[in-house]
This record gives C-alpha cells, sequence and structure tokens, in this order.
C-alpha cells in the first residue's frame, strides 16, 4: 500500500480501453489504490511495472486462500490494526476440528452440526468456513478421515499430522481442494516446503517461539514458497493475544515479511470447557485470528462468534444495509400499524426489535436508503416525500391493511406535510425520535 | 477609581474594624481567649476568612490574628490633597471591612444565640435567618453551580415603598435569583418591607432576610465563598481562586437602596473584590471602567423600574427561558405540517401580500428585553380568509453579539416560527410566507406570540451571543413598506460584507471536525472564500457556532504564517490539521487538488476530480445519477474519497466553492473546469458570470462540457477543442 | 532468527478513579498500554464487573436471564446483597430503570431511598444510572447525590443537556460521574471539557461511550472506545484519559436472539448458553477495546470474563 491512486495511474497505460471492467484507467488506478482490484486485470502492463506495482500496491498481510470454488477461503489482505483506521479485510474461519482418535458417531454428528449451521443476516451468509482433519494415530486411519470429509462437504480443509509422510500422502489425494497443510516446523521444514509448492497449496508453519516461527517463515520465503499461515505456538490466551498483535504490528509498522501472513489459532487446545473456548475465539476476532480452530459448532457458541465476525469485520465507512421490503413482525392483521424506516442495518435491527418488544403485530417497511441511516439518508435526498411515496405505492401495504396511517420516524416530522400531499390518501403519524420509545408509542397507538 | 468612594469606603473600613475590635476586647473579658465562637453547622468557620486567608477562626483568640491582619489591610485613611488611583487600596479596606464584620457577627452569635433563627424560614416572632448553614447550603448552592439560580442580588436598606419592594423582588425571582436582604434605610428594611407587602420570604421563595445590619451582607459573601469551596474545588486560602470563581461563576450584585453610607461603601467595595458590581437607585458617582468585575463596578442614580434589568446586565448575566409560552404546542414534530386551503385561516407573505422578516443587532440601551409589539391589527381582529402585510422586526442586543451574526440568527426564524403547532412557514428575507391555520386562532394563537417565540428561542438556543430580544411585529401597511425598506438596506450591506471578505483579509480561519464520528481524521478548513464541503457551513457560521459552543466542533485557528500562497498553506493551519487529525494529516491545501487536498468528510455537495486527457477537472454533485467521464458515478467517487482521507486528484467542495476566486487555485481556478453536469451547471450560471468575466471569457460556461456532451473523456475532448477551452493549453495537471 | 518487538511509545496514561469510599474502595484506570498489552505497558488495576440490579421488578427479561434472581428480583436490597454475597460482585450497579416516565415513571425521592437502601447495604462502590431522560435524570440523580452523600457513588448518565445540574450536585456531595455521549469521541472529548470546567474533579469522571450489543450495533462502541483510547495514551489528548464505562447488559438481553427458545430456533442452540455468550462476547469484545468498568447481569457470563480477564492478565508464556 501508499500508493496513491494518481501515482498509479501514471503508471497505467492511459487507453480508458476498460478492458479491466471499469471505464477509465484512473478508476481503475483508484481501485487498485483501495485493494478493490487486481493488477492482472489490465491486460497491457509491462512486467516490469506489474512488480514495481504489485510491490508498492500488495498488501503487508498477504491474502492467501485455501480451498476452492465457492467455499475457498479468503485470508489476510490486511491493512490496519484499528478497525476505525480503514476496515478489516476478510473475516476469520471458523474452523471444526476433527480428529481420527474421535470415535465414527462423535464425528459424524460433529459434522452434521456443521453442515447445517448457517444464518442468513443482513443479505449476508454466516457460517462455520473450514474442517480441521486431525492425524494422531496411523497414517490409513487420517487418509480415511481425511476421505470422509472430502467425500461429506465441499467445505476448505486443514489437514493436520505430525507425521510428515502421512501429510504428504493424504495432501496428493486431495490437492485439488487446496487444503492448508499444518505444519512446517524445524524437523519438516524441507520436505514440507516442498510439498507445498509442488501442490500449490498453502502451508502453515509452527514455531515454538516468535522467534523460531520467524526463522522458519523466512527459511520458506526464501525457497519460493508464497502462502504461508502462521500458528506462533502460543496455547493460552494472553500468550496468543501478545503473539498476534506482535505478528500483525511486524507485518504493518515494519514490513517485516516473515510475519506477513495471516494465522491460525487454536482456541481447542486451550481449555476443556466449550464455553471458555468461545471465549477466546471471540478474542482472536477482534485481535487477529484469522484461521480459529473450534472444538464443537454450537448454536449457542458459533452464532454469537459469527456476530461479533461481522461486527468487527464492517466496514466502518459503508454502513451495512437491510432488503427493501414489508417486514412483518408478531401476527399481523389488517388493522396493524404500518411503520417506515430506512433500511441501515442497525436502524432495522434496534426497530425491529422494538416493535418486536411491544408485542404489538406491525408492518415495518423498510425502505432503500442505500444503508443510511434516517437523518443522513434525509438530508442526502433518498428519504425525503418524493422517494417514500412512489415506494408506499408500489410496496404492496396498500393491500396488506384497511386503514391508511403512516407512522414515520420522529426525526422526519419536517416531511410530513410533503409525505401528506404526495401520499393524498394516507394519514402521516409523527413516530418518536428514539426507537426505544416505540413499545410505549405502539401501545398507546393501537389501544 | 472615584475618590469620594474610595475615600468613604475607607473611612467606612476604619470605623468597622474599630468595632470589630471593641466587641473583641469586650468579648475577651467575659469569656476569655478560648472561648469557642462561630457560624452554626459549618465545616467552613467564619467562610470568609476562612476562604481567603485559610485561617480557620474557632475561638476567640484566632480572631485576634484575624483582627491584627485586617489593621494591616486597612490603608491610610485618604487625604484631600493626594491623587491617587485608590482602587487597590478601596479593595483591601473592603476585604478588611468583611473580615470584621464576621467577628462580630460571630461574637453576636455568641452573645445573643437567639438573635438569628436557625432554619430556612423565618419566625412569626424573628425574621431574621442569618447565617446559611451547610444543609442549606448545599441544597442551594448546587442551583448556583447548574444554573437554575443563577446568582444572587445582595440588598442594602430599603426600597421608597412596600409596593417597588415588592416588585423589585418579584422581578428578581422572575430572574430565577436569590434576593439577600440585609441593613436598613431610614429604619426601614427590605424584609420587613416584603412581609408587609404580603410576599413570602424565606429560603424556599429565594428571599433571604439575613439580618437587620449591613453587617449581614457578610452571610451573602460567605455563601458565596463557601461555593467556591464546596463547588469548584477551591482550597481554603487560595483568595485568587475563590474570588476568580465568584466572578467568572456567581452572578451577584449589591443593590443598596437607599443613602449610601461610609460603611455600606465599604462592604460594596469589598464585594468588587468577588466581582460583584454595585447598582445604586441613589445619584452616587459611579465606577464605570471594567477590570475587576466583568463590566462596569459602580452604577448609580437608576429608576426603580428600570434596576433589576440594569443590574442583569452589568453583572452580564444571560437570561433562561425554559418554555415557549404560548397556546400551542411547540416542537420540531410541527415542523413539517401543512395549512391547505381549507384549515386556512389567514396568510401574509408570499406574493400575496407584502411580507418581510428582519433580524438586526443593536446596541444594548436600545433594546429592552422581552418587549413584543403588535402594531396593526392581529388574528383577534381579522376574518377568516383575510390577508394582511406582514413584518418582522426581530432586533437584538448582547455583549457578544456582532453585525455579522444577524444573518445567522434569521435564518433560524424559518424553522423556529414553523415549531409551533398550526403554522406554515416558507421562504426567508422578503420572500417569506406564513399560513396560520384555523385550529390555531381557534386555540388563541396571535401573530404577536411569533414574538414571544423568537424571544423564547433566540435566549435558548443562542445565550452565548444574544443578551436581550425584543420584537415588532408590523401589519400596518405603512409600517411594513418600512421594514422592507430598511431590510433592503441591511441586505444590501450584509451581501457587501460577504463580499468584501476575503481569505487575505482575515487572520482566523475555522476548522469544522463535526464528521469525525464516521471520518477519524478528517478536519475541515472554512475561510471566507471557502464554504466547508458540505456547502453548510461557511466561514460566518463557524464564526457564531464558536461563539455559542465554545468547546464546539467549530474552532477558531490562527492561520499563521503563509507558506504556500498558491496551494493555500498556513503555519496554523498545518499544525491545527496535524493535531485535530490526531496525526494522521500532515500536512493539508486550502486551494489544491493534486498537493495535500483537504480531507474528505463524505457530506460533501460535489467531487471534483481529474480529467488526464483532457488536462482539466471535473465536478459532479450529489444529485447527479449518471456516468462521468472520470469513469465513476458520484456514488464511486464518494466511496473512493470519503472517510477522513486524503486522495490526491480527488476532492469534495461545496458548490459555493467552484464560484470563489480561491477555488482550486493551484490548478488554474474554474478555468480549469472542463465538465459540470447540466444542472450544476445552471445552478451556479449566475454566480460564475462574474467569474468569468474577470477572466477575460465571458462566455466560459459555454466551454464547459456536460452529459448532453458526452459522458467519457474521449466525448467531450473534441468538444473542448471546438471551443477552444483554455485547459488544453495550460500547464500539464500531473 | 531475531526481530525486533515493534513497540508502541505511549505519551499518555489513563487517570486512576478512586470508586466507593473508606477500606472498600476499589480503583479503575491507570493503563500506560492498551489492553491487556502487557509487553509493553502497566495495567496496574485489571477492569472491573459491576453486577445490574433493577429498581422494580423487571418485566420483559428472558427467563434464562432472571432465573439466579427468581427470588430477590422485587427487592433491590436483597437482590444486591445476593449479587456481593453469593456472586461475589466487585461493584453494584443499579438500574433506576422504572423512573422512566415511559414506564412507571418513580418518582426522585422513591428512587433516591431506594438507592440509599442498597447503598447501606452492600459495601462495594455502586453505581446508579438513570434512563436517559434528560429532565427526569436530573430530577432523580440529584436526589440521589443528596440521599447518598459521601458514599461516592458513580452516577450517570450525564448528557449534554444535564451535566451541569447533576454534575454539581455531585461536585457538592462528592460522587463520581458518569460522562455519556452517543458513539463519538469528539462529543465524549467535549463533555469532559465541560464538566472540567464546571469544577468537576478529574478523579471523577467515567467515559460512557454509549455501548451496544453483539450484532447491534457493537462494532460503532468497540471503534470509538478503541480511538478514545488511542487519543487518550498516544495523541495526548488529555481530556479523554478517564476509565471507560459499558452498559450493556440491559442492549444484549433485550435483543431477539436471546429471548428465542431452541424449540423456536433449534440452530441458533440452548437458549440460555447462549444469552451467556452474547453478553459475555459482548464484554469480551469492549474489554479488547479498551473499557475499564462493564456492567453486566447474568452470573454464568460473568465467570466467563471474569476468567477471561484472568487469563489476559497474565503475561503469559507459550
Amino acid at each position: 500500500m501508499g500508493l496513491s491512486g494518481i501515482e498509479i495511474f501514471k503508471k497505467l497505460p492511459k487507453t480508458n480501453c476498460g478492458k479491466c471492467g471499469v471505464p477509465t484507467c484512473l478508476a481503475f488506478a483508484m481501485k487498485l489504490a483501495t485493494g478493490k482490484a487486481e493488477l492482472d486485470a489490465c491486460p497491457d502492463l509491462s512486467e516490469d511495472v506489474k512488480e514495481e506495482l504489485g510491490e508498492a500496491s500488495a498488501p503487508p498481510v498477504r491474502t492467501v486462500v485455501i480451498g476452492t470454488g465457492e467455499r475457498a477461503v479468503k485470508l489476510g489482505g490486511e491493512t490496519v490494526l484499528f478497525r476505525h483506521e480503514k476496515r478489516f479485510e476478510n473475516p476469520p474461519a471458523f474452523t471444526l476440528f476433527l480428529s481420527d482418535k474421535m470415535d465414527e458417531s462423535e464425528i459424524s454428528a460433529k459434522l452434521t452440526k456443521f453442515k447445517e449451521t448457517s444464518y442468513e443476516r443482513v443479505g449476508l451468509v454466516l457460517r462455520p468456513a473450514m474442517v480441521a482433519v486431525k492425524g494422531e494415530k496411523d497414517a490409513s486411519g487420517f487418509m480415511a478421515l481425511v476421505e470422509k470429509v472430502c467425500n461429506d462437504t465441499d467445505a476448505a480443509l486443514v489437514l493436520m499430522n505430525e507425521d510428515a509422510d502421512a501429510l504428504s500422502q493424504a495432501a496428493k489425494t486431495c490437492s485439488n481442494r487446496k487444503p492448508l497443510i499444518y505444519a512446517a516446523t524445524m524437523e519438516n521444514v524441507e520436505t514440507l516446503g516442498n510439498l507445498a509448492m509442488e501442490l500449490s497449496c498453502p502451508l502453515a508453519v509452527k514455531g515454538n517461539s516468535l522467534e523460531e516461527l520467524a526463522e522458519l517463515s523466512e527459511k520458506l520465503i526464501k525457497m519460493g514458497v508464497k502462502d504461508l499461515i502462521l500458528d506462533s505456538g502460543a496455547r493460552t490466551a494472553g500468550k496468543s493475544l501478545e503473539d498476534q498483535i506482535i505478528i500483525r504490528r511486524s507485518a504493518l509498522m515494519k514490513k517485516f515479511k516473515p510475519f506477513g501472513f495471516p494465522t491460525i489459532v487454536f482456541p481447542c487446545e486451550m481449555t476443556d470447557d466449550p464455553m471458555k473456548e468461545a471465549m477466546i475465539a471471540c478474542q482472536m476476532v477482534a485481535k487477529y485470528g484469522s484461521i480459529i480452530v473450534l472444538s464443537e459448532i454450537e448454536g449457542h457458541s458459533i452464532f454469537p462468534l459469527l456476530l461479533a465476525s461481522m461486527n468487527i469485520f464492517t466496514d466502518p465507512q459503508r454502513p451495512m444495509a437491510v432488503e427493501q421490503k414489508i417486514y412483518e413482525i408478531g401476527a399481523t392483521d389488517e388493522n396493524s400499524p404500518v411503520l417506515i424506516t430506512g433500511n441501515f442495518s442497525l436502524t432495522y435491527f434496534i426497530v425491529s426489535g422494538e416493535v418486536d418488544a411491544s408485542r404489538v403485530p406491525s408492518y415495518l417497511l423498510i425502505k432503500d436508503t442505500e444503508g443510511l441511516s434516517v437523518l443522513t439518508a434525509w438530508a442526502a435526498g433518498k428519504f425525503g416525500a418524493d422517494t417514500i411515496a412512489p415506494f408506499i405505492k408500489k410496496c404492496g401495504i396498500e393491500e396488506k391493511v384497511k386503514h391508511r396511517k403512516l407512522v414515520i420516524p420522529g426525526y422526519l416530522a419536517t416531511i410530513s406535510g410533503e409525505l401528506e400531499e404526495e401520499l393524498p390518501d394516507w394519514e402521516i403519524l409523527i413516530g418518536p425520535r428514539e426507537a426505544s420509545h416505540l413499545p410505549a408509542y405502539l401501545k398507546e397507538l393501537s389501544a | 477609581m472615584s475618590k469620594i468612594i474610595c475615600s468613604a469606603a475607607i473611612r467606612g473600613a476604619h470605623k468597622i474594624v474599630g468595632t470589630a475590635e471593641a466587641k473583641y476586647e469586650g468579648a475577651l473579658k467575659k469569656w476569655g481567649p478560648d472561648q469557642e465562637i462561630g457560624f452554626p453547622n459549618t465545616t467552613y468557620y467564619l467562610p470568609i476568612i476562612y476562604g481567603m486567608l485559610g485561617i480557620p477562626v474557632k475561638t476567640l483568640a484566632d480572631a485576634k490574628k484575624v483582627l491584627d491582619k485586617c489593621k494591616k489591610l486597612l490603608p491610610e485613611p485618604v487625604s484631600d490633597k493626594v491623587w491617587l488611583p485608590y482602587l487597590a487600596p478601596a479593595l483591601e479596606a473592603g476585604m478588611a471591612t468583611f473580615f470584621a464584620e464576621e467577628i462580630i457577627e460571630a461574637i453576636r452569635y455568641l452573645e445573643d444565640p437567639d438573635f438569628y433563627t436557625k432554619g430556612e424560614d423565618p419566625l412569626p416572632d424573628n425574621i431574621w435567618l442569618g447565617a446559611a448553614d451547610d444543609v442549606i447550603m448545599r441544597k442551594r448552592g448546587v442551583e448556583f453551580v447548574d444554573g437554575t439560580a443563577p446568582g444572587f442580588a445582595a440588598i442594602l436598606g430599603a426600597a421608597p415603598t412596600k409596593e417597588i419592594a415588592a416588585k423589585i423582588a418579584i422581578e428578581l425571582q422572575e430572574k430565577n435569583l436569590y434576593v439577600f436582604m440585609c441593613g436598613d434605610h431610614e429604619g426601614k428594611t427590605m424584609s420587613e418591607q416584603l412581609i408587609e407587602a404580603g410576599v413570602q420570604i424565606g429560603w424556599p421563595t429565594r428571599l433571604v432576610s439575613f439580618g437587620p445590619s449591613y453587617m449581614a451582607a457578610v452571610f451573602a459573601i460567605g455563601f458565596a465563598t463557601r461555593a467556591a469551596m464546596s463547588f469548584g474545588g477551591v482550597k481554603p486560602g487560595d483568595f485568587a481562586a475563590n474570588l476568580r470563581y465568584n466572578k467568572d461563576r456567581i452572578f451577584a450584585f449589591a443593590m443598596p437602596l437607599g443613602t449610601v453610607t461610609d460603611e455600606w461603601y465599604a462592604n460594596a467595595a469589598g464585594a468588587i473584590n468577588w466581582g460583584f458590581p454595585t447598582i445604586a437607585d441613589t445619584p452616587i458617582p459611579q465606577i464605570l471602567p471594567t477590570g475587576i468585575c466583568t463590566y462596569e463596578h459602580v452604577v448609580s442614580n437608576i429608576p426603580h423600574d428600570q434596576i433589576v434589568a440594569k443590574a442583569i446586565e452589568v453583572r452580564g448575566l444571560k437570561v433562561s427561558i425554559s418554555k415557549v409560552d404560548i397556546p400551542m404546542s411547540y416542537g420540531p414534530a410541527f415542523e413539517g405540517e401543512r395549512i391547505r386551503k381549507d384549515d386556512l385561516y389567514f396568510e401574509c407573505g408570499g406574493g400575496r401580500t407584502l411580507g418581510v422578516e428582519l433580524t438586526v443587532s443593536k446596541d444594548m440601551s436600545e433594546v429592552e428585553d422581552g418587549k413584543i409589539e403588535m402594531i396593526g391589527p392581529d388574528l383577534d381582529q381579522v376574518k377568516e380568509g383575510d390577508k394582511l402585510p406582514f413584518a418582522m422586526l426581530i432586533e437584538v442586543a448582547g455583549r457578544q453579539m456582532q453585525s455579522d451574526f444577524e444573518p445567522i440568527l434569521e435564518r433560524q426564524i424559518h424553522h423556529l416560527v414553523n415549531y409551533v403547532q398550526g403554522i406554515m412557514h416558507i421562504g426567508q428575507r422578503n420572500i417569506m410566507w406564513i399560513r396560520v391555520g384555523k385550529a390555531a386562532v381557534e386555540k388563541g394563537f396571535l401573530l404577536k406570540h411569533l414574538g414571544t417565540v423568537m424571544h423564547a428561542k433566540y435566549h435558548q438556543d443562542f445565550g452565548g451571543i444574544v443578551d436581550k430580544v425584543q420584537v415588532k411585529l408590523y401589519t400596518d401597511e405603512e409600517k411594513v413598506k418600512e421594514i422592507l425598506e430598511l431590510s433592503k438596506k441591511v441586505y444590501k450591506k450584509r451581501d457587501e460584507r460577504v463580499e468584501g471578505m476575503t481569505d487575505e483579509t482575515e487572520e482566523t480561519y475555522y476548522s469544522c471536525t463535526l464528521c469525525q464520528s464516521f471520518a477519524p481524521s478528517h478536519v475541515c478548513i472554512i475561510t471566507p472564500e471557502r464554504v466547508g464541503m458540505c456547502g453548510a457551513y461557511n466561514w460566518l457560521d463557524c464564526k457564531a457556532s464558536f461563539e455559542i459552543n465554545p468547546t464546539g466542533p467549530n474552532q477558531p485557528i490562527i492561520k499563521g504564517e503563509c507558506t504556500e500562497p498558491v496551494l493555500g498553506q498556513w503555519k496554523g493551519i498545518t499544525d491545527f490539521v496535524n493535531k485535530a487529525s490526531r496525526q494522521k494529516v500532515e500536512q493539508v491545501s486550502a486551494y489544491s487538488l493534486m498537493n495535500f487536498p483537504m480531507t474528505a468528510c463524505g457530506c460533501f455537495e460535489c467531487v471534483a476530480t481529474i480529467l488526464p486527457m483532457c488536462n482539466g477537472i471535473m465536478v459532479v454533485n450529489r444529485d447527479f445519477m449518471g456516468m462521468t467521464p472520470c469513469g465513476m458515478k458520484f456514488t464511486t467517487l464518494a466511496g473512493m474519497v470519503g472517510g477522513g482521507n486524503q486522495t490526491p486528484g480527488f476532492l469534495g467542495v461545496s458548490k459555493h466553492y467552484i464560484c470563489s476566486k480561491k477555488f482550486l487555485l493551484a490548478e488554474g481556478g474554474l478555468k480549469r473546469v472542463v465538465w459540470l453536469p447540466k444542472m450544476l451547471k445552471e445552478e451556479l450560471a449566475e454566480r460564475m458570470k462574474p467569474i468569468c468575466e474577470e477572466m477575460g471569457i465571458p462566455n466560459f460556461a459555454d466551454m464547459i462540457a456536460d452529459e448532453t456532451v458526452g459522458t467519457t473523456e474521449e466525448e467531450i475532448l473534441p468538444f473542448l477543442e471546438e471551443k477552444g477551452h483554455p485547459a488544453l493549453t495550460m500547464d500539464p495537471l500531473m | 532468527m531475531t526481530f525486533e518487538i515493534p513497540k508502541v511509545s505511549y505519551s499518555g496514561k489513563i487517570k486512576e478513579i478512586p470508586l466507593g469510599r473508606g477500606e472498600n474502595i476499589i480503583t479503575v484506570g491507570g493503563e500506560s498500554c492498551y489492553p491487556f498489552h502487557l509487553f509493553e505497558g502497566a495495567i496496574p488495576h485489571p477492569p472491573k464487573i459491576a453486577m445490574e440490579v433493577y429498581d422494580k421488578e423487571p418485566e420483559d427479561w428472558p427467563d434464562t436471564a432472571l432465573e439466579p434472581f427468581a427470588d430477590v428480583a422485587g427487592d433491590p436490597v436483597a437482590w444486591a446483597r445476593k449479587c456481593v454475597d453469593t456472586y461475589g460482585a466487585e461493584m453494584i450497579a443499579l438500574q433506576l430503570a422504572s423512573t422512566d416516565p415511559n414506564a412507571e415513571d418513580t418518582p426522585a425521592d422513591e428512587a433516591a431511598a431506594i438507592t440509599k437502601k442498597v447503598s447501606d447495604a452492600v459495601d462495594v462502590p455502586l453505581i446508579v444510572f438513570g434512563t436517559s431522560n434528560t429532565d427526569k435524570d436530573t430530577e432523580v440523580l440529584k436526589a440521589v447525590c443528596e440521599t447518598c452523600e459521601g458514599k461516592n457513588l458513580i452516577i450517570g448518565p450525564l448528557g449534554e443537556g444535564n451535566y451541569r445540574a447533576i454534575g454539581a450536585t455531585a461536585i457538592g456531595y462528592k460522587h463520581t460521574v458518569m460522562a455519556s455521549t452517543p458513539i463519538d469521541i469528539n462529543l465524549a472529548k467535549q463533555l469532559n471539557i465541560l464538566l472540567g470546567n464546571l469544577n468537576v474533579p478529574d478523579d471523577k469522571i467515567i467515559i460512557d461511550p454509549t455501548t451496544g450489543a453483539l450484532g447491534y450495533g457493537l462494532e460503532y462502541c468497540y471503534s470509538v472506545i478503541e480511538r478514545i483510547r488511542t487519543a487518550a495514551l498516544i495523541q495526548e489528548d488529555e481530556r479523554l484519559q478517564f476509565p471507560i464505562i459499558a452498559n450493556f447488559a440491559k442492549e444484549v438481553w433485550k435483543t431477539k436472539e436471546v429471548k428465542l427458545s431452541e424449540p423456536e430456533a433449534p440452530l441458533l442452540g440452548d437458549q440460555k448458553k447462549r444469552g451467556v455468550l452474547m453478553e459475555a462476547m459482548t464484554a469480551q469484545c469492549v474489554l479488547l477495546a479498551g473499557a475499564d468498568i462493564l456492567v453486566m447481569r447474568h452470573p454464568e457470563a460473568i465467570n466467563l470474563v471474569k476468567e477471561s480477564i484472568q487469563d489476559l492478565m497474565i503475561k503469559g508464556e507459550g
């Protein structure tokens, strides 16, 4: 990073050919500068320029992809220490831990949970991303388990085995799935380094200290391995936090290449209490864990973890938005109140939560405000009477209710008159300014 | 300082200290040096002495030490031959007076324990309350800190009649002030006058009868001194901090009613130490120049019907109004109401009749706060469907008021009037339009109430700059015409003032960090010729915003040495931006797109960016949804440049700034602009004219391409070439 | 190989604020580094947890949250005692929820009397929250200040609209205040400046930056806390060098996701564990952002967070 759009633009062909998918070289330069495009998209760059720009525009934490197809997992690519500075790029991959020491029924049960666990929120699919398979017995058992998992799920894999031969064997059979090979250590670094290059698979590297990790990583970089995942060996919450911070800082502040990769952490090895394990995992979400390996996937822990990850990895400058439509809250009927607000996800969640809490079944109309909050949207001309009125007419609410009373947010009182003119059949009611006053308001309204 | 006053104060102080010594000697003989003395139920001992000197007076022996100090403090009596500035000695004499009086009052508690009642209310047989104990002090003192009671009036003596006394007391009550009463004038006391007039006195009604002697003034000053120690964190003995706290926080003043004796002068001189001025009803000499007190020190010969207003003005007290007192509901929920034809009772302005609204600033003496005049028929004298000409002239005055703030205040009329339920207001200046609904008239709404609204809201929202507000409402055609003429003159002057202001003529610019909540390192620099990129804040707005809210998002910046006149870089600005962006932005140019352009928040009206092939600049406004020649729509551009980052080649700008002489000076200004959306070009057409003429290309606007010419550089370049657009031959942009 | 640990040089330090009184004073703040960054700075006082107590029996809590307090829910004194005696609460946070004019509108003197009883019943520091209704809070908290003189309560929220009235009273009766602003670093700073101008002593101010629940705007709070801490520690923003309180339990336990039973939402797992983790993870996030005092509800969530704090306060070995 560090090159401005204009600096990048100067190196581009300036043909505005559009082959990269955007109309102008300037627009392409801006996308490169903000990390939203790849250099390869431009077919007319000389190798020299590519190298120069690639060097300058590569994020200090390398983007590493594990797996293939729809379930490929992108990790790293981080450019900041704090999410408010810009944004965190790739949310962590929650990873189910399986071992050939587990009995079959346990494995099946865990895999089933893993597969069925998926939530939709704000138009995003939230789910655990990867499965880690560890061989702790003999090579054949490990192979069998790897095969079973491969057949059972398309999810990206981590292959773990201290036996380098068994690991190589397993990796070769499923290299088309691009699994993460875990892990290169002092003992096997050359073997596994070569294997990773041969198979074009990402390789985890594990040190017993940060120093050792740096040494190993550097060795692998020199060998030509490109996609690494770091394990500092820490197995306590406190030490992990420290290591994760030092790794991220070294990459960002010192441009220390050996640490310029995503990390893997093992809450599953830090405690026997699943609740505590979830807490440690949560810590890793905030502070820089990329692959977070868990002993189980249970709704009550993975759901909050996925929420935490969604929260922390939201772009602070780009509000999340929900779909524009009629949301029916509770057992609505033709007399239920009708409320409208904007589609900023937080607005939706808070307003729908309060309407729900009021126990007054209501229609909540969410109008597309491009993710802006009510007042901002209004100020930007996206939530005025001129745009609300057509939405009311088209959204179908007029068929759902007999009455014609529309509650607008208290902060929008200023548009009530205009809205009444645009919607002559409707009576416009001014709701409260704060969502927390909605229950009282709705109770009174429906009384 | 007036020699007469000083001489009298020093004479008075000598007398009072003499009395204290005599009292002390008598008490010493009777009770001995170890006898305990003090005011009841307090941990502040004799509070003035404790606060000023740090001496806890617990016994008669302790009092002796203080009396010795008094004597040292006492200046020589003034001789007729010497003509010197007497302020310092008089102030010291006043201080000695208070110490002596506290000792006298403490001995009074010893000699006559029942002289004062103990409690909040007067008793049937004893109306004198004496020193406030700590419970009262804390409960009431809070009100001085949080502003529910801005301060107190220490009244010495008595009014000529009980009616006048009652009127003054009630007027002070209405301003939420406490009234501390002591002393007599010709045997009459204010406290007794109030009782005779049927006014309830005591702490709960804020009319406090401290004592019959002028010496009870020390209970008032002692109260203030304790408040500073209790609420101000001021340490006992830190007299400077205590006095400063009182001057800045406690809006108190002395109001002697009746003959001012030497002893009264001595007390008044003492009060000046605390920053409390004296406002007298008798023709004593005045001390006008400011110094210790916020404004004047002694103002005299004020008629009784004006004395409260004068006192408030001299002490710099802000009027607080908590409620808009009109028969209709009032609040932002009613802002968007429409009054339709069927509901209409009355209207004015809006092209139907003459209509104008105007806010002007006046001298303090020219404005009577709260005065609302209706000239011509009001709503109770018109029929449904009537129309009348209308003018509203709001005259404001304030020690911090500047004529520059007039347009800002005037702009508020629109939403403040709209907040009234059943009223619709549209437009401003002489294109204003008001409609009053039937429901409002039924509830008794009058046009005069608009004055009530403006008076209350100006005080509430703009207390920082407005001290007094009076409103004149006209429906009389001749008068309305007069105001209309006046307004035209005022508008002309204002417009000239704004046009005359340049970045060179002003040394102070303003910051705006309002958007840092979502753009953490964004700092907007607003200069006279560079409106904030949101278009909502110009230099004057920021100036007023700072006066009203000194700790708010608009801070003044002394621009300092100009290091790059063309780029627009100043030392002071650089330092400020660096700090306010929390070290994220190291350098910023006010006039450049390419070199250290200003950061952008996200709320900019327009984005300016380069068109490399055309060697020019394009600007696109938020409302233009289509593709632009740079290959990005407004929304894409906004995503690229927002969030508080510096993005060379991209800049958030306001529409107003496009027509400024300082617009992208570093890149060649307006001359560089090769593309604008049609709607924007049309909107700016009028304002662009003079600039184009100045650059010697009167038809320049026609050379600028828009979306009808093309939305790619390839499409617009031939057009620019054909028109001979100057940008094509200017220095390369990069 | 050797590599240099990239350390941050901190130029600021969070002020130490003593809470409560006498022998039971608990000090918060004092950090000279980012949260738990023990390898480069000192954290003399680990973050503390205050347990919530409500002035009236809560109506809208899920059973999973109410269950630990079912025997004391109508009696704030017994509730507070249970928190201290049974659950070992380090502090109590009394939520005067019933004073809300939109709820029961309990009068100020009644609320003050309840507060007094609670403050007499426990000797740990007592935090008292109004309902963020500017006018009512002014009334209630002024009365609380007066009634509980000398107890060094921690009262709030003080907002732009009532900081003067409540702040002045708190000065007079010597309590600590929580300066509350809506998720905005500059507003937080401004309010602290204003409190300073009012003469509220620096060792009597706690920042309440407003905290949402996991999944409900937590990211905004998380970032504003991180920004406040960065400004305080690195950018010499003296008026932000105060401890931070996060009052989120009430936000967490009103979300839909803690109220759904397992049969209603089988994919969300066990209802109780889910609620506990929603609360504990909200806490975990704000802890890592920089909060010093966490206002929490469920004893099991509290235990998880306490353990987490302990774990993170160990300068760990591999």
